[in-house]
């Protein structure tokens, strides 16, 4: 396990090169492949060495990757690159597919997720997600929001729990939108507003870090405009993960990238330099349109 | 470099960068023209260069349209959108190749009267020299450019010295006349402003070869040295200076 002392983690070449040794921030030196720089200062969750296996299938491979605090990461990369398969290993979603088998080190504060006493549901409260296609429950709009503080003991009586909800909503930038009515289904609204309510329903447990697995692939350019920009305000409150086929979305809502190339994790750095200089001929020629 | 899956965009970039050459091959030819119409006395050949000018306003027009068309509809990143920023630079550099030229037609027809009075001759020497100099520079650059030539052009961009030195030296035969007798002193400030259009053909050919490197991936680009202070050439007030891209020369 990584500790994660405040110590400013190295500045690994930013040349591609074949194997690297990087510094993790608390100071233990670790290999990797990956061109740039793959830790940062105080992260949230860092990944270590990760494998994960369909079956047979090696979907990703050797893994390092810190995720900062506060700030939107955005993983891209060609169709079945691992991109998804990394970003549900952070909330132990695989561990729904019986074929999947994970090795190496993820820890969410320090803690290893992977850790036989972890807490899986718990987990998940405090790793959020949000789905290419909005899925709301089939409940009222209030339910969808009350239903994980209600399951979490996170509100003492009913004032709390309308309180949550008012406030996730307003998060998500809904709530003006539906406070007239709350009974409604969830179901009911459009496309674009059924997403922001599974992002109001993903922070009304105060979550740490919320994934979001193509979250406005299914929307129009209004309703995505409108998802990248509550992105940027949840950005100061929560640490967010961010799957995209969608390369201007990454460019424009996310500060780092890591581009990642059948299950290897290339190349990591801030989203300025990868867009306009990338280090990897791979990530070039992604981004470029070259091939994928 | 590979192509890109959309095809259509590496024909737009083709076309963006043919664009170029042609306005290039059009600006050697302005500057060529000018410079004969200068010695030879063709006041015809000079009204063609002045008027030709708008041929040179125009590319760069059109060159200016299509790169905002291709950014708008294909929003290229990395060392496209660098390549596309190029095209831009070079053909504001050519542009300004073709303003030099039109000076140059338009000092040869106001010198037009004067062409019996024999230093004027003696001028004209340097005139075609510093021109030889400085449209083998242009003719370089775009062809490094086209070729996507990065040691060739780093050769060019050294060049230039020899063009400011050549600048210079013509400039103290200049006042060695002008002291000697000082009715040579209208057609030496004509000169002045012959030679340094001249020198300014130079430094945008320096700045055409300096960009060729952006043409290039990152990590085979190599850094393009800025020419020492001394050996350019002084403002002689003559209107803008063609100043060494920093952004172009630093990069690497």
């Amino acid at each position: 396990m990584v500790s994660t002392d405040d110590k400013v983690a190295s500045k690994p070449a930013r040349a591609p090169v074949t194997a690297a040794t990087a510094l993790a921030s608390g100071g233990a030196a670790f290999e990797t492949k990956t061109v740039g720089q793959v830790t940062v200062e105080n992260p949230v969750v860092t990944a270590r060495h990760v494998d994960v296996y369909y079956g047979e299938k090696h979907a990703i491979k050797d893994v390092s990757l810190d995720i900062g605090r506060n700030a939107v990461i955005a993983l891209i990369g060609p169709s079945g690159c691992g991109k998804s398969t990394f970003l549900r290993s952070i909330n132990r979603m695989n561990d729904t597919i019986d074929s999947a088998r994970v090795t190496g080190t993820i820890t969410l504060d320090g803690q290893d997720i992977y850790d036989r006493r972890q807490d899986v549901v718990q987990l998940r409260a405090r790793v959020g997600m949000v789905f290419q296609k909005p899925n709301p429950f089939p409940k009222s709009i209030y339910e969808n929001i009350a239903y994980g503080p209600r399951i979490h003991g996170l509100a003492a009586n009913r004032a709390d729990l309308d309180e949550i909800v008012q406030t996730s909503l307003q998060r998500a930038g809904l709530w003006e939108e539906v406070k007239d009515r709350l009974e409604h289904s969830g179901t009911s609204l459009s496309g674009g507003q059924q997403q922001r309510l599974c992002i109001a329903r993903a922070i009304a447990v105060d979550p740490e870090v919320i994934l979001m697995d193509e979250p406005c692939s299914a929307l129009d350019p209004i309703a995505t405009a409108r998802i990248e920009d509550l992105i940027d305000e949840l950005r100061q409150n929560y640490t967010i993960v961010i799957v995209t086929h969608n390369m201007q979305q990454a460019a424009r809502v996310s500060q780092r990238t890591a581009y990642f190339h059948l299950g290897d994790l290339i190349e990591v750095g801030p989203t300025d330099q990868i867009f306009t200089n990338p280090s990897h001929k791979l990530t070039e020629d992604y981004i470029t349109g070259r091939f994928g | 470099m590979e192509g890109h899956t959309v095809r259509t965009f590496d024909g737009d970039i083709l076309n963006l960068r043919m664009q170029v050459l042609s306005m290039g091959g059009l600006a050697i030819d302005q500057v060529q023209r000018a410079v004969q119409a200068l010695t030879l006395g063709d006041e015809e050949g000079a009204h063609d260069v002045v008027t030709r000018n708008s041929q040179m306003i125009a590319y760069a027009r059109t060159i200016e349209e299509d790169i905002v068309g291709l950014i708008a509809r294909r929003q290229p990143v990395a060392s496209d959108l660098r390549a596309i920023m190029t095209v831009g630079r070079v053909a504001t550099d050519l542009e300004r190749v073709g303003n030099a030229a039109r000076k140059i037609a338009k000092i040869a027809l106001e010198l037009e009267g004067a062409r019996g009075y024999a230093p004027l001759q003696r001028f004209y020497n340097d005139v075609r020299k510093m021109s030889r100099l400085a449209l083998a520079m242009l003719r370089d650059a775009l062809d490094c450019f086209d070729r996507v030539d990065i040691e060739g052009a780093l050769a060019v961009v050294h060049r230039d010295a020899e063009v400011d030195s050549e600048f210079q030296l013509a400039m103290r035969e200049l006042v060695t006349y002008v002291m000697e007798d000082q009715r040579h002193m209208g057609s030496a400030i004509q000169t002045v402003f012959l030679l340094k259009a001249l020198e300014r053909v130079g430094d945008h050919a320096r700045n055409i070869a300096a960009n060729v490197p952006r043409f290039a991936r990152r990590d085979e680009t190599v850094p393009v040295p800025t020419p020492p202070l001394a050996s350019r050439a002084p403002d002689l007030g003559g209107g803008t200076e063609a100043q060494p891209d920093p952004r172009a020369l630093g990069q690497g």
